[in-house]
């Protein structure tokens, strides 16, 4: 009896870690981790400035080689708060400045098919960085 | 007896649990799969893109052409029984066989991002204005040219026409309205428009020039070689040294 009664606790015992495994095993297959608490390893590319060019432009819209259906289009993007900022395109020329931050927006006038726009950041000292691009204005569904 | 019983229904009871956990994980491998192919798919529709590019033909063949784009990168453009050609100067039908090497094109279609190629569903000959930026070397009165000279070192005549609009940047009032007259050496300059071939020069659409910006620093001018010499007051001029 007694030794019947010390097999028996052992396989409660043994059940007991069993049952508390698998329902550790669900929890865990179950379970979200938020975004924000994982972290992946990322690889911060940074392009190797020109040695030459002080003064940085970049463009964030229009992309390059983008297609566009509507005829005016936004340009943005970001320079030295100071510079002025040359907007060319196939038929008309602007010239702006940028917000306090460097920040700058305009709207611009494309003409069918294909049209360069090029966009020139000049700094105070005369040093210059251009960008051109080039868009699309079609409707044709393809 | 009754413990053995007890005991024998909490294993079967374990066993059936234990099953049950094994049978979710077969589904939800199929709902991992099912994301995998929904992701794969959607990949697949964002692999191609409509697409337009401006470069000018190094290569032709039945099917196939070979650009160089602005950024002189090489591009590759396929053209099937769909594409559709056309140039502004061609008075029939125009074709893949009418083009020829150096000639600009503007290509409007799909580009595969993966093979990276455009299959071509526009092919236009497209005339697209010249953009010259520097700094005033020289200016001719008598011939309405002036010359520019590019950070490059590389030296523009610009033609200046009847149809050309000039314009000069002022910071409070933006662009305004200018004259070839008011263009001086050395100042800043943008000059748009087509290239004169008969000249060797370029017929400037639009002029912008810029009084009150400096030049660009890597742009040097041969103008302080022919400053006049200054004066010491005694009759004696100071020449600069030249290297």
């Amino acid at each position: 009896m007694k030794t019947e009664k010390i097999v028996l606790s052992f396989i409660a015992v043994v059940i007991g870690l069993a049952v508390a495994g698998a329902a550790f095993y669900l929890y865990q297959t179950t379970k979200t981790i938020p975004e924000s608490q994982t972290r992946t390893p990322s690889l911060v590319l940074t392009p190797t400035p020109k040695p030459y060019s002080s003064i940085f432009l970049t463009v964030e819209s229009p992309k390059d080689e983008e297609v566009f259906d509507k005829k005016t289009i936004t340009i943005t993007g970001k320079t030295e708060k100071d510079a002025i900022i040359i907007i060319s395109t196939n038929t008309n020329d602007e010239v702006i400045t940028p917000a306090l931050n460097g920040n700058f927006s305009t709207t611009t006038t494309i003409e069918n098919g294909q049209n360069q726009i090029a966009i020139i950041a000049v700094s105070l000292s005369g040093e210059e960085k251009k960008i051109v691009k080039t868009v699309t204005f079609s409707t044709e569904e393809f | 007896m009754k413990k053995l019983f007890a005991f024998c229904f909490l294993l079967f009871a374990f066993c059936l649990l234990a099953q049950r956990a094994n049978a979710i994980e077969p589904n939800q491998t199929k709902i991992d799969k099912t994301i995998d192919l929904v992701a794969s798919i959607a990949a697949k529709l964002k692999l191609v893109e409509k697409r337009g590019i401006i470069g000018v033909v190094t290569d032709v063949a039945d099917t196939k052409i070979t650009l160089s784009d602005l950024n002189l990168n090489t591009r590759f453009v396929d053209v099937d029984e769909f594409t559709k050609f056309s140039s502004p100067s061609a008075k029939e039908g125009y074709g893949i066989s009418d083009i020829k090497k150096g000639s600009k094109l503007g290509i409007l279609g799909l580009y595969n991002k993966q093979s990276r190629r455009i299959l071509a569903r526009f092919v236009d000959v497209v005339v697209i204005p010249k953009m010259v930026e520097g700094a005033v070397l020289q200016k001719d009165e008598g011939e309405f040219t002036i010359t520019i000279v590019s950070e490059d070192k590389s030296q523009t005549v610009v033609d200046i026409e009847k149809i050309t609009k000039t314009s000069f940047y002022d910071k409070k009032g933006g662009l305004l309205r200018s004259g070839f007259s008011k263009i001086e050496k050395g100042e800043r300059i943008i000059a748009i428009g087509f290239p004169n071939i008969n000249k060797n020069s370029m017929i400037a659409s639009r002029i912008i020039h810029f009084p009150s910006i400096p030049k660009n620093p890597r742009i040097r001018l041969d103008l302080e070689k022919t400053t006049p010499a200054i004066s010491t007051g005694s009759g004696k001029k100071l020449t600069p040294i030249t290297r």
